[in-house]
């Protein structure tokens, strides 16, 4: 069944992207242009999706339950560390992110934190002082 | 004489102060990323490409650091193999058929030892094959014209297909899938903005490097979240590592033939390291397997896998640096990095950049020497880090993905593409799509369209321009061949699978 889907979608995907491509104008000395290239790419792609739609495999073993859950928090943390990074700076956020990455794996609160703690220092510290790649200092930069 | 001399030139650039910390610092994180299960070569370079790029490493300097760290993983996966049963990573999985056997013997050191004397030779055997034999293959590759590396790119491909993966047809749409990914952006001839759906950041296009992190790095995070018991540390007591000429001069054969199959099958676009093993360990076992002692804790089981996958890795790099078609996984990245950092790979590479070219190289030796001093004396520390854990060693890692991406660019966009890649890389190997060809795709999808639309300007517009020598005719008859092969072997794996599943159910 996943099979099926993804080749429905990747056969979807290619028709759209071939027929994009087919509106891409040519110019004068180049004479297959832009839309060329695509083209080749998306007919087998097209018949490749049809295969994996008559053909597919053995459904693979799709994540159910916690770590399903866990997984879309995980997601979670990653979109939020990105929204988050600038505006606490490096060291609170990275502290806070990989609290909650331990935590998920399934170490206790204070010991993801201490990891956090110590991780988010090392890192600023290799990167910002000995690398010299600035990191965003955010809120603790208000302090100093 | 003149390869010496270009080898000389090579070993000014290496054995500068600076280059040879560069190599230190590859050897030492190689070996630990190699050594730690989940973690492979691939995962080890993704990571550390945007800290060398964010850097402004020179081109030299951030090859050698890349490069060393790929050899130190070979030698690094061998650890957790023989200790813990659990390969290291994806080439050193044969590794844990005879080495595991011998550390439940009590042999763990001498397993480890042994293994890291074939990494040595066989690493070593293999830089002198690249040595000698990349210039030979660079001066055939002159001749290619636009039509010809057409041809040897959709090869690259073939080849992966049918080694990749099961199902070849999914090896394909990888490999188109990553193409595809590659038209998004500006097109460089014309101008013309494709696939950039409005949105300003993709008009340059997808940065190879964040696709890299995300499809690996963090596709990794969220596999290893949904099954942590897959990895689990364990510190166990290793006696002195120590290694008598006797172990060495019995497992030398073995060693030897490692090396030579083993580069052989790095030399062919796509194979790489995991193949080179599996050949070694296979051949040995046939040669050498007389009183049925292959499984059991041979000594050969581990000397010839070992020295198998670190010559595979040597000969990775032939087509990559030559033909600028990656051999493996991971030397798909060094050659991304080599585009991102404006060297065309090729065979003018050894012309226009000998000083990369043969830095490199001779690098390699010099990283060599010192994978194999610390790989004796210091097994133990690095079979201690095995026992940090996982809840620190994973978030630390994904950490130092993010920071070193958001340095290349101090772009929140770029740090939302790479998780976006991670779920896509996560439910791509979850369909048994490989992530290689996606990447690979991606990577060579610019050049190959430059080619196709030069050689096809050249014509005017005829495309039997594709077919019109004798050069591009053996390209596609491998390409057919490969294809065919992959095809077969696939129909006869369905065809025993169910013979199998008639065998089991009884009517």
């Amino acid at each position: 069944m996943s099979d099926r889907l993804t080749g429905l979608v990747l056969l979807a995907l290619a028709v759209a992207y071939g027929v994009t491509a087919s509106g891409f104008e040519t110019r004068f000395g180049d004479p297959l242009g832009p839309a060329i290239f695509p083209l080749v790419l998306a007919i087998p792609l097209g018949l490749f999706s049809l295969y994996l739609i008559v053909r597919p495999d053995p459904e693979p073993d799709w994540a159910r339950g916690r770590p399903l859950l866990k997984q879309a928090l995980t997601l979670i943390v990653f979109v939020a560390y990105a929204y988050v990074l600038e505006p606490l700076g490096f060291i609170v956020a990275t502290l806070l992110g990989v609290a909650a990455l331990g935590w998920l794996l399934g170490a206790r609160l204070w010991q993801s934190a201490a990891a956090g703690l110590g991780i988010a220092l090392v890192l600023f510290l290799l990167f910002n002082s000995l690398l010299g790649l600035p990191l965003p200092a955010g809120v603790l930069a208000l302090r100093g | 004489m003149e390869v010496l001399n270009s080898l000389a030139y090579g070993f000014s650039v290496a054995l500068t102060p600076f280059n040879l910390l560069m190599a230190f610092i590859g050897c030492l994180v190689g070996t630990v990323v190699g050594a730690l299960p989940g973690l492979g070569p691939t995962n080890g370079v993704a990571i550390l490409i945007p800290v060398a790029f964010a850097l402004g490493l020179p081109p030299s300097s951030a090859l050698i650091l890349l490069a060393s760290l790929y050899y130190g993983a070979m030698y690094g996966g061998r650890i957790s193999s023989i200790l813990l049963n659990i390969p290291g990573d994806e080439p050193a999985v044969m590794t844990t058929l005879d080495g595991y056997p011998m550390a439940q013997k009590g042999e763990a050191a001498t397993a480890l030892a042994l293994s890291a004397v074939a990494s040595f030779i066989g690493a070593t055997l293999s830089t002198v094959g690249l040595t000698l034999f990349a210039p030979l293959l660079a001066q055939i590759a002159i001749h290619f014209g636009p039509a010809e590396y057409f041809a040897l790119f959709v090869l690259a491909f073939a080849m992966l297909s049918g080694i990749a993966t099961r199902n070849p047809i999914k090896s394909l749409i990888a490999a188109l899938l990553g193409l595809v990914l590659s038209t998004i952006g500006t097109d460089p001839q014309t101008g013309i903005p494709r696939y950039t759906f409005g949105i300003y950041k993709l008009y340059e296009g997808l940065d190879f490097i964040i696709a890299l992190v995300g499809l690996f790095a963090v596709s990794e995070f969220l596999f290893f979240i949904e099954n942590p018991g897959a990895m689990h540390f364990a510190d166990r007591p290793l006696g002195r590592v120590r290694i008598s000429f006797r172990d060495i001069r019995f497992s030398l054969g073995a060693m030897l033939r490692g090396s030579g199959v083993g580069f052989i099958s790095g030399v062919l676009p796509g194979a790489g390291a995991s193949l080179g093993s599996f050949v070694a360990y296979t051949m040995e076992r046939r040669i050498s397997n007389q009183n049925d002692t292959f499984g059991k804790g041979d000594p050969r089981g581990v000397a010839a896998p070992e020295a198998g996958n670190n010559a595979a890795a040597g000969g990775a790099l032939v087509p990559m640096l030559t033909l600028g078609v990656p051999g493996s996984g991971t030397t798909a990245v060094l050659l991304a990095l080599l585009i991102s950092l404006n060297i065309t790979p090729g065979p003018l590479l050894f012309q226009q950049h000998p000083d990369v070219v043969w830095g490199l190289i001779a690098a390699l030796y010099v990283a060599n020497l010192m994978l194999l001093v610390m790989n004796l004396p210091l097994v133990g520390i690095f079979a201690r880090m095995l026992a940090v854990p996982p809840w620190i060693l994973m978030p630390g890692v994904v950490m130092i993905a993010y920071v070193g991406v958001y340095s290349i660019n101090h772009s929140i966009f770029d740090l939302l593409l790479i998780t976006g890649f991670g779920l896509l890389g996560y439910v791509l190997r979850k369909l048994d799509i490989p992530l290689v060809p996606v990447v690979l795709g991606l990577l060579l999808g610019g050049i190959m369209e430059t080619n196709l639309r030069r050689a096809l300007s050249i014509s005017g517009g005829d495309w039997s321009i594709l077919i019109s020598s004798p050069l591009t005719w053996g390209l596609w008859a491998l390409v057919v061949l490969m294809l065919g092969l992959s095809v077969f072997f696939e129909v006869r794996h369905a065809r025993r699978q169910r013979q199998l599943a008639h065998a089991e159910v009884p009517d």
